[in-house]
Formats: C-alpha cells, structure tokens, sequence
C-alpha cells in the first residue's frame, strides 16, 4: 500500500513538474494552457488518490468519511478545471491571439 | 510549524506583494493579489488557525479577486505613468514606511513567542474559553463559539459593518437613471453573450453543489472550521458564478434589488433580534441560554447552541445578500442594465 501511495505521489510531482516546465517554455498562449489544463488536472488527481488510499491505514467510518470528501474535491477539479482552462482559451481566442507557427526564419 | 515550508512561504508572499504593487498592468495585479491571498490561506493552515484560513479562501482569493475584476472591468486597466515631480511626495512616503517598519521592529522585540502560554494573552480569557466551551455551550468548535457567543457583541457589528459596506456601495454606484447606454472602455473584448454550451452545463451543474455545500457549512461551522461568513460568502459566490457564465440578467431575475437590500437587511435584524428576545426573556443582550424557554426540548446549554445556529444564519443572508449586490452594483456601474 505504501509502494503504491509514495509512487501516485512522485507522479503526481512529475507531472506538475512537467506542467510548470510546459506553462514556462511553450511558445504560444494556447499550448501554455493545454499544458496548464491538462498536465493540472492530471497531477491533481494524482496526489489526491495517494491521500484517499493512505486513509485506509485503518479502515473505520470516519477514515471512509474524509476519503469520500478528498474524492469529492477530486470530481470538483475533474469538473472544474478543464471548463476554467476552456473559458481562458476561448477569451484568449475571442481577444485574438495568434497561434505559434513555426517559421526557421524567425527568430525571437 | 514546518519551518522549511513557513520560510518558502513567506518568501513567496512577500515576492506576490512586491510584484502586486510593481506591476503595471492592474488586471495582473489583481490576479497576482489572489495568489497572495491563497498563500496567506495556507499560512494561517499551517499555524492551525483554519477558520481564518477558510475566510481567507472564500472572501480574499475568491470574491474580493472577482470584485477587483469587475472594478477594472469598468474603469482602466493600466496604471497611468506618472513623470516625476513628485520625488517630495514619494520620498516623504517611503521615509514614513521606513519610520513606521523600523518601529514595528522593535515593539516585536517585545512580542511573546508564538503559541507561549505564559503570556498574558493566554493567561486570561483563553484558558477559560479553552477548558470550557464544550461544557457551557456544547459546541465542539471553539472558534464559532467566541465569536458568535463569547464575543457575539464583536461578531454583529462586523455583520452591521458588511452590511454598511454594501449601502455604501450602492449608494456611491447606484444610479437609477438610464442617460447613458453602458459602454465598456476600449481596450476590452466584450463578448456579445454568444452561449458557451461547455461553460455554461458546467456551471449550471455545480451552482446547486456549491449551494448545497455553503449550506452545509453555515450549518456544520459548530463542529468543523466554518460559519455564516463563509457560507454566505461561498452562497453569494455562487451567483457571481451564474453571473459570469450566463449573463447578468439571470441573477438580476434571481436576486434583484429590492431583494438583495431586504435579505442584508433581514440578516442583520435576525442577529439583532436573537439578541433582544434574550433581553425579553430576562437575560442580557445575546446571552442565547435564556432561549431555553422558547425552544421546545433543550436546556440552557444546547439553547446556546441553537443561538449560535440562528446568528450565524443571521450572517450568511446578510453577506450573501451584500456580495452579490456589491458585485452587480460594481460590474454594471450601478445601472442594472448590463454588465460582465
């Protein structure tokens, strides 16, 4: 149970590691935010199942209780998060930023 | 107290507030604020003070951030560039700063350290609030019941002051007349409320959660962090969440005017009111074990309870009703016609 706790952990930590290296370096709004949006919600999940699997430690109501609301939170993010990164996208795309293309010769 | 984590947090929030007050541009600004507000959420969970955490998240990352976008929305949102020639006035402002935090300095010197129970502070009131709560009042969250028993007196007044807050703002905004269309500045994209499917089926599903879940904590805040601010803070939120993904009209529908004024309103008399019906019943202002005598099948202990119970559904109409008429009042200029 450990192995599987510490290891949904260290992916969860991946991939916001990933997510904050995608928000940083991608060249265009729009990738910025799949990263943001996806990478996200993923990490997200992946550090709050590890919380959901560690309160099993001792099985009794009120351990079940909090591991129904940590679950809770997580169908809140799986909900909420892509709509926000959609609403952001669409803003952007209504305000009319332009998607990167990718030219050799010019370099910025 | 993890030291490693209060010293990268603290560091952090002094980087947010650096870069609240340099950056030009106000929208940023008030994004990077909200940052700065979950930040000092975390802080006050790390030192155990979760009720003030939870106040934090709700009103100061989450409403007040939505109340600065709206104020930006109708007025600019660069900083205007000012020239110099006002060296004088900048000089005189930073000596004060300076002034005022080498004071601070040193009065903290004198300060106890954290959680010291040799202190005056804790020696006083706090053991007795403490050891006693659960036997006076019967309820397990000690917060909930100095502020809305112990300290019921300090509680209606930040009530009444919401309350203040929100007159005031209509009464500064609010203007009936319609002499000019609404006409947002220039530089701003305003969509022609074309339907979102996505945005708006996703709203339309977790308003009545949301709802349900600002219930549940006005409700529960005797037993966990919680009580009528937050709840009635996260209520009014939910409106500006209809607001935002529908349009403005639908909360106008939901929620007008006259109905925002009457429930502020009707928040601050139930707080009030609890308050005298102890006086009528022969007890002092807010002393909720006299309700005894009305509520059928409780003693003088669980009637402290329910009185709680009752203030703090006092609270959460009057600040619901209060955040969601600043926030119409802000975001259509005052004139209900049309807004973000």
């Amino acid at each position: 149970m450990d192995i599987i706790v510490i290891g949904l952990t260290i992916a969860g930590l991946a991939f916001f590691f990933a997510t904050t290296v995608g928000i940083l370096r991608f060249p265009d709004f729009y990738s910025r935010m799949h990263a943001a949006g996806k990478g996200d919600t993923l990490s997200s999940m992946l550090m709050l199942l590890p919380l959901v699997l560690y309160n099993f430690h001792e099985a009794n109501l009120a351990n079940l209780l909090l591991a129904m609301k940590i679950l809770l939170i997580g169908v809140f993010i799986f909900m909420a998060s892509p709509t926000a990164t959609h609403a952001i996208v669409d803003a952007g795309f209504e305000a009319g930023a332009k998607p990167w293309v990718k030219k050799p010769e010019d370099e910025a | 107290m993890i030291w490693q984590l209060d010293i990268s947090v603290l560091s952090l929030i002094v980087l947010c507030a650096f870069a609240t007050i340099m950056v030009k541009d106000l929208l940023s600004a008030a994004i990077i604020f909200g940052a700065y507000s979950f930040l000092m959420c975390l802080l006050w969970t790390e030192m155990g003070a979760v009720d003030v955490a939870f106040t934090e998240a709700s009103v100061g990352a989450g409403v007040s951030t939505v109340l600065f976008f709206a104020a930006v929305f109708q007025t600019t949102r660069r900083v205007g560039i000012r020239k110099s020639g006002r060296m004088l006035s900048k000089a005189v402002a930073l000596a004060a700063t300076l002034l005022t935090g080498l004071l601070l300095l040193i009065a903290e010197a004198d300060f106890p350290g954290f959680a010291d129970t040799l202190t005056p502070a804790s020696l006083h009131v706090s053991p007795y609030y403490i050891t006693q709560t659960l036997h006076d009042t019967n309820v397990p969250n000690m917060v909930t019941s100095v502020l809305a028993d112990y300290r019921g007196f300090d509680t209606m007044f930040e009530t009444a002051v919401i309350f203040t807050a929100g007159l005031a703002v209509i009464a500064i905004l609010r203007r009936v007349t319609k002499d000019t269309p609404f006409a947002p500045p220039a530089p701003y994209i305003v969509s022609e409320g074309y339907p979102d499917t996505i945005i708006r089926f996703i709203a339309r599903q977790l308003v009545p959660f949301i709802q349900l879940f600002a219930l549940y904590v006005v409700a529960h805040g005797h037993h966990s962090p919680g009580g009528g601010f937050q709840g009635g803070v996260i209520l009014g939120a939910s409106f500006i969440l209809l607001a935002i993904s529908y349009d403005f009209k639908i909360v106008l529908g939901i929620m007008n005017e006259r109905w925002n004024v009457l429930l502020g309103s009707l928040g601050v008399l139930l707080y009030a009111g609890i308050g005298f019906l102890c006086l009528l019943l022969g007890a002092n202002f807010l002393d909720y074990s006299m309700l005894s005598k009305v509520l059928p099948a409780t003693d003088t202990v669980m009637a402290r309870s329910h009185g709680m119970l009752g203030i703090e559904i006092g609270v959460a109409i009057a600040v619901m009703a209060i955040v969601v008429s600043i926030y119409l009042n802000i975001v259509s200029h005052g004139k209900y016609d049309k807004g973000l």
